[in-house]
């Protein structure tokens, strides 16, 4: 690991005892037990999915149904810059009246909440021979903890910019970005600890999440998501060397319970994504949610969800935590709307399954075996399979603890995958084949499924298929996005549409945040170069 | 995540790194393709497009998110211009200028090109000038040709240049088989009832964008629409053997492809 530092630790002490490390202090940033309190200032966005729960639910309820209707924009910010065939997917961070973001190409801003106006901006410069960040130049956001933001970059690195200003304090190697890697996820600092994920599953890389130390940047931990060969899920892998460039990405920020001291992930497709022959057996722990310590990065359990995946249907999805009672008993749970098309509810202190089942029409598989298998029914050769983007995607989902109700950007596709043996090199995509997309039959849809069935509750559909995610309020409205740039808000109850604004570029990869400032609560959204807040009128 | 293309393996590669190697160094200035009609230009041209280009450009180049690459020699482009396009970029969009090797860039032109454009020699049969009075009398209402014509359906002045005879062939036989997008019929039906017939241009949940058969542009908020009709059957109708004999498809055909080499229009 290649260490950067900046400013000395001296620095680095000065700076904590002028920069305000105390809460108490005017403009602190978020402690470690304020991120733990998640939304109880509801001023406040302090981690990626609002709190660590991954449920995206926000307790606000001045914006209604009643009322939704007249919401209206109250500022756009123009980043300038755009992820060429991607999207806006940043989620901004909102603390003290800042909000603080991230765009493509590792632009980052800190912003008047009230104007959108710029405090700063800080833009890395990225090497021309970049691999996977090349092919999706985005970023999801930053973590934050005190005075820092934390930071993944395109070309693989961790950084930590200065709150105030926007100066980089640290700069670490996650890992080489010439052979595949990139970082595009948001942070997520757990226990002071700033954990990250790796993108590059595409090539010839190996999935890992790593822990570290927020004030030097020094690695504590890492888990890698493909077991050695001595170890358990070691024997899901050919003995050779296909398991050092398996895939297993980490590309998307996890959840976590501080309660249990665990740390919830998603891992990404196997590699070569399409190519499965020279990778023969389960291929643990790709496709698959694992469980780890947070302290040690020690596995607790996981759940596979797409064993032996030839179809890129990773598995990064924010885990969404809940309790709730199941079957007559209070049970910890986490639940998954996967890329493969089926809901999952897991009990997540155990990894027990508890229920899963179809939220699409796949063809692919319509239910479990007593093992949480899937029962494949068609591997491609009976006709079309859901495309590679899957039945949902990475879009955060949210969840909605009162109504039990789990919303969901879906996804129905039609695609053929052509596996084709790849020329495995650093640096070279490894995909291994082709994927036919027939996009006539193609649309997309916001589902309400009910956690306790997996029964769809109500759907609103979409032309095509959308990649927004989606954020709930207790108020009962969802906000969603769609591909054709509307950004929306339905009643949580009948899934009727109550207020649209189009944005003009497709809502891709990003859900809404909201916050309240100076008594209005407001809603932001990320679209094409634009960050747009929205409130009632006065 | 994957959303990239396989590559083709090592024969691609020593095809390009064999075009590298006979690299023209003023290929850019001339602007003509210094590999036209090397068939391993368009085959290491083809890999290049499938990890540069496909993500945006779809792996059939007729677009996702990029616009279709396939109809560009038939919209007048030249070699030389969409070389330039592809080393500049597109400012104020999200295409990207490019910093690799002319003869890369040239190759992706010429995978392009092969896969855009058909051979003059397809339409080589029928008399042009009969052909002419056929579309005049038959097409001229909604297709335009060398300038002249109706503006509904598309514009079939370079249609020849990208569109193969049997594929033509089969449009103009039963254009309801494969409508393109934006060429899809529509009636939608307004609150007091009056229905209005068009080709839908865009679409989403709550509006949707028509050009009507008097061939205006018209958006609709579906809150002011009792009903959106999809239709299966093409604005076109049919020309089944007895409207149009086989000689008079060859005919039609004939003037379609004599545009492209500058011959009279309408």
């Amino acid at each position: 690991m290649r260490v950067t530092k900046l400013v000395t630790m001296t620095a680095l002490a000065a700076l904590a005892g002028t920069a305000g490390l105390n809460a108490q202090e005017p403009g602190a940033g978020p402690t470690s037990a304020q991120l733990v309190e998640g939304f109880t200032d509801s001023s406040r966005w302090p981690t990626f999915s609002g709190d660590y729960s991954g449920r995206r639910h926000s307790p606000l309820t001045q914006i209604t149904p009643e009322n939704v209707g007249s919401l209206t924009p109250q500022w756009t910010f123009q980043s300038g810059t755009m992820a060429r065939g991607r999207g806006f997917e940043t989620t901004p961070l909102v603390w003290d009246g800042v909000l603080y973001v991230t765009g493509p190409n590792n632009y980052a801003w800190a912003l008047d909440a009230r104007t959108g106006r710029k405090f700063w901006e800080y833009r890395r410069e990225l090497p021309d021979d970049l691999t996977y960040g090349r092919s999706a130049p985005v970023n999801r956001g930053f973590g934050m903890l005190e005075n820092q933001l934390f930071m993944v970059t395109l070309d693989a690195h961790l950084l930590a910019l200065d709150r105030t200003n926007g100066n980089v304090l640290w700069d670490i190697e996650l890992a080489d970005y010439r052979i595949g890697y990139a970082a595009t996820m948001a942070p997520l600092v757990v226990n002071g600890k700033v954990i990250a994920g790796i993108s590059g599953g595409e090539y010839p890389t190996k999935g890992f999440i790593d822990a570290y130390d927020p004030e030097t940047g020094e690695r504590d931990w890492r888990f890698y998501t493909i077991p050695s060969p001595d170890e358990p899920g070691g024997d899901t892998w050919p003995f050779t060397g296909v398991r050092e460039r398996g895939g297993g990405g980490t590309w998307m920020t996890g959840s976590f319970d501080p309660e249990l001291n665990l740390i919830y992930w998603g891992t990404g497709n196997p590699n070569p994504d399409y190519y499965g022959d020279d990778r023969l057996g389960d291929n643990l722990y790709t496709a698959s949610i694992v469980a780890l310590n947070a302290d040690t990065g020690i596995i607790e359990w996981h759940y596979q969800f797409t064993p032996h995946d030839v179809n890129d249907w990773d598995s990064n999805h924010v885990p969404v935590q809940a309790d709730i009672m199941w079957e007559g008993s209070p049970r910890k749970v986490v639940m998954v709307a996967n890329r493969n098309g089926f809901f999952y509810v897991l009990d997540r202190v155990t990894g027990e399954l508890l229920l899963g089942k179809p939220f699409t029409d796949t063809t692919w598989a319509r239910e479990l075996d007593d093992d949480g298998r899937p029962i494949v029914l068609n591997d491609g050769s009976q006709g079309c399979l859901p495309d590679y983007w899957g039945g949902t995607n990475f879009m955060p989902p949210s969840f909605d603890p009162v109504r039990g109700l789990f919303f969901v950007s879906a996804r129905e596709t039609c695609a053929t995958f052509i596996p084709q043996k790849p020329e495995i090199e650093p640096g070279r995509n490894s995909s291994g084949g082709t994927v036919w997309v027939d996009r006539d039959q193609a649309y997309g849809a916001l589902r309400a499924i009910d956690v306790r069935t997996g029964e769809r509750r109500w759907q609103f559909r979409y032309p095509t298929p959308t990649m927004a995610g989606v954020m709930s309020t207790a108020s009962g409205l969802v906000f969603a996005g769609d591909n054709e740039g509307n950004f929306m808000a339905f009643d949580a109850e009948s899934g009727d549409n109550l207020w649209h604004y189009p944005t003009g570029w497709s809502i891709w990869g990003t859900a809404a945040i909201t916050h309240m400032l100076d008594g209005k609560q407001h809603v932001l959204i990320p679209s094409g170069t634009n960050l747009t807040s929205f409130a009632l009128p006065d | 995540m994957a959303h990239c293309w396989g590559k083709r393996g090592e024969t691609l590669l020593a095809a390009l790194a064999l075009l590298l190697s006979t690299s023209v160094a003023s290929a850019q200035d001339s602007l003509a393709n210094p590999h036209e009609g090397n068939p391993g230009a368009a085959r290491a041209g083809r890999a290049l497009f499938e990890t540069r280009c496909a993500e945006c450009h779809g792996a059939d180049a007729k677009g996702i998110s990029g616009p279709d690459l396939t109809d560009l020699w038939a919209a007048g482009r030249s070699d030389g211009g969409v070389f330039q396009t592809i080393q500049r970029g597109v400012p104020g969009s999200i295409m990207p200028s490019s910093s690799a090797p002319d003869d890369e860039l040239w190759a992706i032109v010429s995978y392009l090109k092969g896969i855009s454009t058909v051979s003059p020699v397809e339409f080589a049969t029928g008399n042009a000038d009969e052909g002419r009075q056929m579309f005049g009398a038959n097409c001229a209402g909604c297709h335009r040709a060398g300038g002249s014509g109706g503006r509904l359906g598309p514009d079939l002045s370079r249609i020849t240049l990208s569109r193969s005879r049997a594929g033509l062939m089969s449009s103009i036989r039963d254009p309801s088989a494969a409508m393109r997008v934006g060429y899809r019929t529509v009636t939608v039906v307004t609150a007091e009832g009056q229905r209005i017939r068009g080709l839908k241009k865009a679409e989403d949940a709550f509006s949707i964008q028509i050009v009507d058969t008097a061939e205006r542009l018209q958006g609709y908020l579906k809150t002011d629409l009792r009903e959106v009709q999809n239709e299966a059957q093409s604005l076109m109708p049919p020309f089944g053997p007895d409207r149009l004999t086989d000689g008079d498809l060859d005919n039609l055909l004939r003037f379609l492809a004599s545009l492209r080499e500058g011959g009279d229009a309408l």
